[in-house]
C-alpha cells in the first residue's frame, strides 16, 4: 500500500515507458450555466490515475467532486483542457461517442437504483446485455454475484434484501463487465457502519485482483484505509494528492475530524 | 437464455394493483369506443337489413321515395311495363304500411309495419316466411317479425289478436329486426289479406289497394347487367319512378341517414373522446411508472443504454397494455352488443373488420402515450444520479 506518489499538484510528466494511465486530465476547466450566470466549478486540475490504484476524493460539499467524477464519466461534456479516459480523448465527442465510452466505465451510485421488478441475477445481466453477449449471461451473472457473497441470493428481488446486499448487487452490476475503471460516488453513504465496511472491502479486494482502477467519492472517514491514495478537491482545485499515510499524518486528529465535520 | 431480459414485461407486472387498473382503463377506453361504434353502424345497418334481403337485382319506388320513412306509391302498370324490357325476367310488387298491432296478452296497441306481397313470389326470402307460404293465403293469416319489440306481445304460431282493428291469426315468424322507419317491429302477410286489411278503412284514413305500389323488385335473366338495364329502364320508364339497381337502393338509403342525421358527426365524436380519455389514462400510468423508476432509468442511462432503448421499454409497456386491455375489453363489448340487440332489435353486429380496426386505433392509443410519456426519460440527464 506504501506507494512512493507525487505529491506535488503540478503537471505529472508524460512518460511513454510508464503503462498508459486509466484516466488523464490536464488543465481541465468546467462551467456550470450560461452568460452571466456562468460560474466556474473546476479550476486547472491535472491528475493521473494508473492502473490498479483506489482513489479517494474526498472535499467538502460543492467543492466540484461530483462534477468531475461526472466528467471522468463521461456524463457531460468537457468544456476546456484534456480528458483521457481509457486512452480515449472524450472533449469534442458526441453524445453517442459518449454513450461508448460509458460501457467500459462501471458505476456505483449512493443509491442502489436496481429494478424492483428484476431479481439480483436480472439486475446484473441488464448490464451484461449492454455487450450483446447473450450466451452465459445468468451464469456470469450468478458468478459475480457468487464473489459479492450473495450465491443464495441471487433469485432474490431487491424488496428480499437488506440495504448492503442491495448496494453489492449494484456493485455486481457495475463489476460484471470487468470495466477497467470504477467510479463510486458514496458507496456507503446509505449503509451502516459494518455493511460499509464490508461492501468497501469487497470493492478492494475485487479492484486488487484484477487490476481495475476505483475512483470513489466519499465523506465517510471509516473506509479512507481502503485508499491507495486520497485527493482533495475544494473550492474546484485539486488541493492535496497524498497517500492514506500522509492523509493521517498530516493531520492532527483534531483538525482531521473538524475536516470530516465541515464534509 | 439468448433472450433480453424483457423489463417491460417485468415492471408492467411487478405491481399488481396498477396493472390491473391500468388493464382497466385500456379495457374501458376501448369498450366506449366499441360501443359508439356499434350503435352507429347498428343505426346505419338497420335502416338497410330490410333493404339487403329484398330479392330483387333492381328496385323500381316512387320518384318522391327518397327514404323508407316516405309513404309513396308509384302505379303498378310501370312494373308490368318493366317486364317487357331485355334482361328483366320478373317484376314483383312490395306493400308497406303501418298498422296498429294489439298485444294479445296486455291489449295494448303498437304501430308496426306490415309487408305484403305474393306469398308465390320470392320477395323477401326468410325462412319463417318461406315455410308458412301456404298458410300466408289462408284470409286473416300473418307472420310477426321475432325481433321486434317486446312491448309486441308473444308471436307463437296459432295466436290470434288485433291488426288495425280486424282478427288475425299468427301463422309463424321471422326474424327481420327494427329500424327508425319500423320501430316496433314488421309483420308480413300475403297481398290478399293486405287487401282484406286496408282497402276498407275509415273515412279518414287512406285506403290501400293493390294498383299502387311502394316497392318494386325486378329479377333480371342471369347475364343480364344491373347496371345496363336500369339505364336502360330509366330511359324507357316514365318519370314518375326512380329506378335503382339494388346497391344503389341500399345507398341511397344509408347515404339518407348519413347526411341529414347526425348520428355520423354524434357518433365519431363520442369514438374519438374515448380514444382521448384512452391516451390520458394510459399516459397516467405509464408516465406514473416512468417517474417512480427515474433513477433507475438514468443509471441504465449512465451505464451505456440509449434512449432508443429507454424508449422501447416504454412504448413495449405501452403496447403490452393495448394487447391486454383489449382483449377483456373486447369480450365485454361482444356481450354488450348481444344484450343491446336482443333489448332493442338493432343490428349489433362484433365484425372482424371492426375489431382489427378498433385494435389498431388501441394500439395507437397506447404508443402515443407511451411517446408522450417516455419525453420524461429521455429528458433524464444522466450526470444527476449522482450525488442524488
Amino acid at each position: 500500500m506504501s506507494q512512493s506518489i507525487t505529491i506535488s499538484n503540478s503537471v505529472p510528466e508524460v512518460n511513454s515507458q510508464v503503462e498508459p494511465c486509466v484516466v488523464q486530465i490536464r488543465h481541465l476547466d468546467y462551467y456550470f450555466g450560461e452568460g452571466e450566470l456562468r460560474k466556474q466549478v473546476l479550476f486547472d486540475i491535472n491528475l493521473d490515475l494508473p492502473k490498479g490504484q483506489i482513489v479517494i476524493m474526498t472535499g467538502p460539499s460543492g467543492s466540484g467532486k461530483t462534477t468531475l467524477l461526472t466528467l471522468i464519466g463521461a456524463l457531460r461534456t468537457v468544456q476546456e483542457g484534456s480528458l483521457q479516459v481509457l486512452g480515449q480523448e472524450i472533449v469534442g465527442l458526441s453524445k453517442p461517442e459518449l454513450v461508448e465510452v460509458r460501457r467500459n466505465i462501471g458505476f456505483i451510485f449512493q443509491a442502489h437504483n436496481l429494478f424492483e421488478s428484476l431479481t439480483a441475477a436480472q439486475n446484473v445481466e441488464m448490464a451484461i446485455e449492454l455487450l450483446e453477449d447473450w450466451g452465459n449471461k445468468r451464469q456470469k451473472a450468478i458468478e459475480m454475484l457468487g464473489q459479492l457473497g450473495l450465491a443464495d441470493r441471487v433469485h432474490y428481488k431487491p424488496t428480499a434484501l437488506s440495504g448492503g446486499q442491495k448496494q453489492r448487487v449494484a456493485i455486481a452490476r457495475a463489476l460484471v463487465n470487468q470495466p477497467a475503471l470504477i467510479l463510486a460516488d458514496e458507496p456507503t453513504a446509505a449503509l451502516d457502519k459494518k455493511s460499509g465496511r464490508e461492501v468497501v472491502t469487497l470493492m478492494q479486494r475485487l479492484a486488487k485482483e484484477h487490476g481495475r482502477t476505483i475512483l470513489m467519492v466519499t465523506h465517510d472517514n471509516r473506509i479512507l484505509d481502503v485508499a491507495d491514495r486520497i485527493i482533495t478537491l475544494v473550492d474546484g482545485r485539486l488541493e492535496t494528492d497524498e497517500n492514506l499515510d500522509q492523509f493521517v499524518t498530516t493531520r492532527d486528529p483534531q483538525t482531521l475530524d473538524r475536516r470530516m465535520f465541515m464534509m | 437464455m439468448r433472450r433480453r431480459t424483457p423489463l417491460a414485461w417485468f415492471n408492467l407486472t411487478y405491481e399488481r394493483r396498477r396493472l390491473l387498473t391500468a388493464i382497466a382503463g385500456v379495457s374501458f377506453a376501448v369498450l366506449l369506443m366499441f360501443m359508439f361504434r356499434g350503435f352507429e353502424n347498428a343505426l346505419y345497418d338497420s335502416q338497410v337489413q330490410l333493404l339487403k334481403l329484398l330479392n330483387g337485382d333492381i328496385v323500381i319506388v316512387s320518384s318522391l321515395k327518397t327514404n323508407m320513412f316516405v309513404p309513396e306509391q308509384f302505379a303498378r302498370r310501370r312494373l308490368y311495363q318493366a317486364q317487357a324490357f331485355a334482361g328483366v325476367e320478373g317484376a314483383y310488387p312490395l306493400y308497406t304500411t303501418t298498422a296498429f298491432w294489439k298485444n294479445p296478452v296486455t291489449k295494448r296497441i303498437r304501430p308496426l309495419r306490415v309487408l305484403a306481397f305474393n306469398p308465390q313470389e320470392p320477395v323477401l326470402p326468410l325462412p319463417g316466411i318461406i315455410d308458412n307460404a301456404d298458410q300466408l293465403k289462408l284470409p286473416w293469416t300473418a307472420v310477426i317479425d321475432d325481433r321486434s319489440r317486446p312491448e309486441v306481445g308473444p308471436t307463437e304460431a296459432g295466436i290470434v289478436t288485433e291488426i288495425a282493428e280486424q282478427q288475425v291469426r299468427l301463422v309463424g315468424s321471422f326474424r327481420l329486426g327494427t329500424d327508425f322507419a319500423s320501430g316496433n317491429g314488421n309483420v308480413v302477410m300475403s297481398d290478399q289479406n293486405f287487401l282484406r286489411y286496408f282497402s276498407v278503412l275509415g273515412p279518414d284514413e287512406d285506403r290501400r289497394e293493390l294498383n299502387t305500389v311502394d316497392i318494386g323488385l325486378l329479377q333480371l335473366a342471369p347475364n343480364a347487367d344491373p347496371i345496363a338495364v336500369a339505364q336502360a329502364l330509366r330511359q324507357g320508364l316514365p318519370q314518375d319512378v326512380h329506378v335503382l339497381t339494388k346497391a344503389e337502393f341500399v345507398q341511397q338509403e344509408r347515404d339518407y341517414w348519413r347526411e341529414n342525421t347526425n348520428i355520423g358527426f354524434v357518433f365519431s365524436l363520442l369514438t374519438t373522446m374515448s380514444f382521448i380519455v384512452g391516451i390520458i389514462l394510459v399516459y397516467q400510468i405509464l408516465y406514473t411508472d416512468v417517474a417512480e423508476h427515474w433513477a433507475e432509468y438514468a443509471t441504465l442511462k449512465a451505464m451505456g443504454y440509449t434512449n432508443f432503448y429507454l424508449l422501447r421499454v416504454v412504448l413495449q409497456q405501452a403496447m403490452f397494455l393495448a394487447v391486454i386491455g383489449f382483449i377483456p375489453g373486447c369480450v365485454i363489448s361482444g356481450m354488450l352488443y348481444h344484450v343491446t340487440a336482443s333489448a332493442t332489435g338493432l343490428l349489433m353486429q362484433m365484425t372482424w373488420g371492426r375489431a382489427i380496426n378498433l385494435f389498431i386505433a388501441t394500439l395507437i392509443m397506447c404508443l402515443i402515450s407511451g411517446a408522450i410519456a417516455v419525453r420524461k426519460v429521455q429528458a433524464t440527464d444522466p450526470a444527476e444520479v449522482f450525488g442524488a
